[in-house]
């Protein structure tokens, strides 16, 4: 049994019993001593240790439902247990990964990771799940949950609100970068990850929907979004959309020819997008390009400047 | 996540105070990044301009290193593209002086024996028009009035030690800049009204003189039988 499974064993029952003074050392003793030397199957392994210390220490059965940690309340280096619903799923950007995006619950938002080595059924956008057994941990200042080979995911049938979830907000700002994957694109017809060459790095050689669309970044000079912009959007910004892209296509037999154009007509303009907001993360409900009658403003800034 | 790595924010900053930077801080861990300090107080690593392409020269004969030159109300920004910013070495090709662009680019300081050099390198260089550039003049201004207000609430500290900087000096840059817009805005209304008005009239003169000179028959518009 991998290390980092009889590890993750260990601190879940740690977790669940360490309000009663057990020790780390304690229960991998006794899970060793189970699992090495008498060979008993894994999951009767944990089972008998969570009994045999409930009995130890005197606790009904009642008080110990596995403990459900808040998202709210999630520490980076800790094992945890999360009931939550998958609010959106984002293109994992490596091999490594099957998933990735957000899950909520009625506390708060947080990135998740599934690795593709953790080998689990393929979670859906919407639905909730009890994560068991998930690590936190923190990367640039952002807490992640990795769901691993470790972890248990079982679909539930309770329905969870999510906190915030469709918070809208407004951003004013000049559209600074525009992101590769973009423009008129292939995407797998299985789990809309990009096609290269015909080859989706989850599902192989797959039929591919074209699709229009842009991953950029709006800079307001305070903070940036990962901006998202669907065909619509593209659409009414810059009057090209999904059949006006594959004309321009064909008439250069290059799909490249697509984002260049967008570029041109996007890049370096400020534009006011109204959408929701995760993270970084604006996925763009309406756009539209920001030319406000700057007379009053400039105005009112000198009267405040004193001149 | 392996792409989480936080995009340097594109600061607003006007070439007067950009050029007067002399100190950068940062890069001291590996991956750790470098900021241009200004005499303000802004912390820059990357930047967003619109303003003119004055000039675009091409440094030696073939080296497809070029310099180009980006004013902006207070002076301008001395900029290097070359085959390490593909995408703006390709606008670039198109590009002839003058004209006005947006431009995403890295601030750099260069420094040359005893001299220290500010100037950019353009990620990306794109065709603009006079209200994109009003718009950022505007929100030049504000930034650098909100950066004057924080050092004089004493914030900034580094700045303060190492610059000392003219306070006055860089709020009168602030304020000309919007007194100048406020000045074109002004022109540009009076100037459209002229032309609302001067269209009236040479409507009406076009009126006048084919009923002056009888060419239209009125008697062609009779509706009859």
């Amino acid at each position: 049994m991998a290390e980092n499974r009889f590890q993750a064993i260990v601190e879940e029952i740690y977790e669940r019993f360490k309000s009663y003074g057990v020790s780390r050392k304690e229960i991998e003793n006794r899970l060793k001593l189970l699992l090495y030397e008498f060979k008993v199957p894994e999951e009767e392994a944990r089972r008998t240790i969570i009994n045999g210390l409930r009995k130890n220490y005197n606790i009904v059965k009642g008080d110990l439902k596995p403990s459900i940690t808040k998202i709210s309340e999630i520490e980076p280096n800790t094992w945890v247990s999360l009931k939550a619903k998958v609010v959106q799923l984002w293109e994992p950007n490596s091999p490594a990964i099957a998933q990735t995006g957000l899950i909520g619950d009625e506390t708060g938002i947080t990135r998740f990771v599934v690795w593709a080595k953790a080998n689990k059924k393929r979670l859906e956008e919407g639905k909730c799940y009890l994560f068991e057994r998930v690590v936190v941990d923190e990367f640039m200042g952002l807490k992640s949950v990795k769901v691993t080979s470790a972890s248990e995911v079982k679909e539930i049938d309770e329905p969870i609100e999510v906190k915030d979830e469709n918070a809208e907000v407004e951003v004013v700002g000049a559209l600074v970068s525009i992101q590769q994957n973009s423009g008129l694109i292939q995407v797998c017809k299985l789990c809309g990850r990009v096609v290269k060459a015909g080859v989706c790095v989850e599902h192989g050689k797959v039929e591919a929907n074209e699709v229009l669309r842009l991953k950029s970044v709006l800079d307001d000079g305070e903070r940036t979004y990962d901006l998202i912009l669907d065909e619509k959007i593209i659409n009414s910004l810059t009057g090209i959309g999904l059949r006006e892209a594959r004309k321009l296509a064909e008439e250069h037999l290059d799909r490249g020819v697509v984002l260049l154009e967008l570029k041109k007509r996007l890049l370096g303009k400020y534009l006011r997008v109204k959408g929701e907001l995760r993270f970084r993360t604006l996925n763009a409900k309406s756009a539209e390009f920001y030319k406000p009658r700057i007379i009053e403003e400039v105005e009112k800034v000198l009267e405040e400047a004193g001149a | 996540m392996i792409r989480t790595a936080r995009r340097e924010v594109a600061k607003r900053v006007f070439s007067k105070e950009f050029n007067a930077s002399k100190f950068k801080i940062g890069g001291e861990g590996e991956k750790e990044a470098v900021y241009v300090l200004t005499p303000l107080g802004l912390r820059c690593n990357r930047l967003f301009i619109v303003g003119v392409l004055l000039e675009k020269e091409e440094v030696k004969p073939d080296s497809d290193m070029w310099r180009i030159r980006i004013s902006d109300p207070t002076g301008a920004f001395l900029g290097f593209v070359s085959k390490f910013q593909p995408e703006a070495l390709e606008s670039l090709a198109d590009l002839n002086p003058p004209e006005i662009v947006a431009v995403t680019a890295k601030a750099k300081l260069l420094e040359r024996d005893d001299r220290v050099i500010p100037l950019i390198r353009p990620e990306t260089i794109n065709v603009s028009d006079f209200e994109t550039r009003d718009y950022w003049v505007l929100e030049t201004a504000k930034a650098t009035l909100k950066r004057i207000k924080a050092i004089e609430r004493g914030e900034e500290k580094l700045a303060i030690e190492k610059y000392n900087p003219n306070l006055e000096e860089f709020r009168m840059t602030a304020i000309q800049a919007l007194m100048k817009l406020k000045e074109e805005q002004s022109i540009l209304e009076k100037e459209e009204k002229t032309k609302e008005e001067e269209k009236d009239e040479e409507e009406e003169k076009d009126l006048g003189f084919e009923l002056d000179e009888e060419i239209v028959d009125l008697s062609d518009f009779e509706i009859g039988d």
